[in-house]
């Protein structure tokens, strides 16, 4: 892997001078600070709404620091994902498009060696933002509800951080071989996929699938089999990266 | 005995139906600046991207310095600047001449100097702000400082200047011709003019084959014309077919009206015998210069067509 050191480092010096060290790690922690406040304030915004319509009567229980943490699990499902999976699209597609590429790997760079990077540097923002976000949240929940056991948040979390990096992985293959937005579509269509999968008995069992429908349980505290779900995991991950690879190193730049 | 700087033997490329090159052969010895020229898809960007290892060829056989193209070898021995150079819009010029240095193992003070000889040379030095604030001419500028940045012993330029204006091309042709004697140059550009200011050597491309390769000097002996811009006024169609018979005439193209190009092969004859054939027609004379040969007319020397 020539050149890797030094790409790498460019990668890192690109998330911390640009646009990227703002958008993830800003809205992650935006989410981890928001996440407990809004679980905390849920029934009175609910309860205020009501207010005046007649005949309607909810009631809704006390809220916990359990509701925090799902709170904060659906928006990284529904929103960080999707965060992910649009600006992955460009991850080597971008480089491709603006030329930049061009000049690096007539360098001594090897084609493999800029698509680990690539992998490599978004995991590790990806990593990090997390780390910090649920550290933020599992404070923020302690402060809000005065009780904040943190297992089942950092089980429930790192289950997520699975599935987003497999979908990271997904997008270096696709963005080696797509241009930006038609991989940021195409990433879209592979996680409606894996939700789609993750309805069906044995691909919860045996595939990545399973990690999905796992947050969940975690949280409530379920007993879950992960061992096949993190196992094939980490294979998919380890191909789609073999296969960024390959297909890199086959594309006429 | 030396390899030569670049071999190329019956290269060929083809992009869907269309046929890029079509067994392009071509030889550049060490040591020269060799102009590779040729009209906008001739074929030059495609041979180049191929001699980068940034495509691959259909069939035939390309080495530089001896080694495969694209080995890592090869790519430690060469600098390359495409036609557009792409840049970290982020990054200031130091920051992307030392990040390129780091590729190539350059590291502390042999990392500053040569990233600070090349930014002066460039003209960049003292320059704060980030590259994506660059004009198009500090871009190219910086484009060749980044190719010389392991101090190549073939250095490989796509259309260096064709996108610059005039002090912009002046002062890339002036670095490239500081390079003479140094380092082996290959450069491709449409522009004679340029070629002919900095080239010891040149190839033409047309129609994805090298129709010639000759020293400068050789190829002027061989292809001598000189160019003449002429407009007249009234029916000028008998003229111009008497024009077109007429020896010292090697080629003649219309274009607009009673607008023409000409190559001619003595300036002398044809600055007697032009007025006086307008004059036999009755026409008026417009314009009658002389031009700098362009590319175009060279080529329809070489392909030899035109008339």
């Amino acid at each position: 892997m020539r050149g890797f050191g030094g790409f790498l480092g460019k990668e890192l010096m690109e998330i911390a001078r640009t646009w990227r060290a703002w958008v993830l790690p800003g809205l992650v922690l935006f989410l981890a600070v928001s996440s407990p406040v809004l679980a905390r304030l849920t029934p009175q915004l609910l309860e205020s709404a009501m207010q005046g319509q007649q005949g309607i009567e909810i009631t809704i229980p006390e809220p916990t620091y359990l509701d925090a943490y799902a709170q904060w699990i659906k928006n990284l499902q529904q929103v960080v994902i999707f965060v992910l999976l649009l600006t992955g699209g460009g991850m080597i597609a971008g480089e491709r498009s603006s030329g930049t590429a061009v000049l690096v790997l007539t360098k001594p760079v090897s084609r493999a060696a800029f698509v680990v990077a690539k992998f490599v540097s978004g995991a590790a923002l990806l990593s990090v933002t997390i780390a910090i976000g649920t550290a933020l949240c599992w404070a923020g929940t302690l402060a809000v509800f005065g009780e904040a056991p943190p297992e089942r948040l950092l089980l429930s979390t790192v289950t997520w951080l699975g599935v987003a990096l497999l979908l990271h992985a997904a997008m270096t293959l696709l963005s080696a071989r797509l241009r930006s937005l038609a991989a940021g579509g195409a990433g879209i269509g592979v996680f409606f996929g894996l939700s789609v999968l993750s309805l069906w008995g044995p691909a919860v069992r045996y595939s990545p699938a399973g990690l999905l429908p796992a947050m969940a349980a975690l949280l409530a505290g379920e007993e879950v089999a992960l061992a096949w779900p993190s196992v094939t995991t980490a294979i998919a991950v380890a191909a789609l990266l073999a296969a960024a690879i390959a297909a890199f190193k086959r594309a006429e730049i | 005995m030396k390899p030569p700087a670049i071999e190329i033997r019956g290269l060929r490329k083809r992009y869907g139906d269309a046929l890029a090159l079509d067994g392009v052969d071509l030889a550049v010895s060490e040591g020269s600046v060799f102009g590779f020229l040729g009209p906008n898809g001739a074929g030059k960007t495609t041979t180049l991207r191929i001699l980068t290892g940034l495509a691959r060829a259909d069939a035939g056989d390309a080495r530089i310095l001896g080694e495969p193209v694209g080995s890592a070898a090869v790519r430690r021995m060469v600098g390359f600047l495409p036609d557009v150079p792409g840049f970290y819009a982020w990054m200031t010029a130091p920051e992307y001449l030392r990040f390129i240095g780091g590729l190539f193992g350059l590291a502390g003070r042999d990392l500053d100097s040569r990233a600070h000889m090349l930014l002066e040379m460039a003209g960049l030095a003292g320059v704060k702000t980030r590259i994506g604030g660059y004009s198009r001419g500090m871009k190219q500028r910086l484009g060749v400082a980044q190719a010389l940045m392991n101090a190549p012993r073939l250095l490989m330029l796509d259309e260096p200047t064709s996108a610059l204006d005039p002090l912009g091309r002046k002062e890339v042709l002036e670095m490239i011709a500081a390079l003479g004697g140094r380092t082996t140059v290959f450069f491709s550009t449409h522009i004679l003019a340029d070629a002919e200011r900095v080239c010891d050597t040149v190839a033409i491309l047309a129609h994805g084959r090298v129709v010639a390769q000759a020293s400068m000097a050789e190829l002027k002996t061989r292809h001598g014309a000189y160019g003449l811009a002429l407009a007249v006024e009234g029916d000028s169609h008998p003229f111009v077919q008497e024009l077109r018979q007429a020896p010292w005439v090697s080629s003649l193209r219309t274009v607009e009206g009673n607008e023409m190009r000409l190559t001619v092969t003595d300036l002398g004859v044809a600055r007697r015998a032009v007025p006086e054939m307008v004059a036999r027609y009755g026409l008026g004379l417009r314009t009658f210069e002389t031009t700098e040969l362009g590319l175009e007319e060279v080529f329809v020397e070489l392909v030899g067509g035109g008339r």
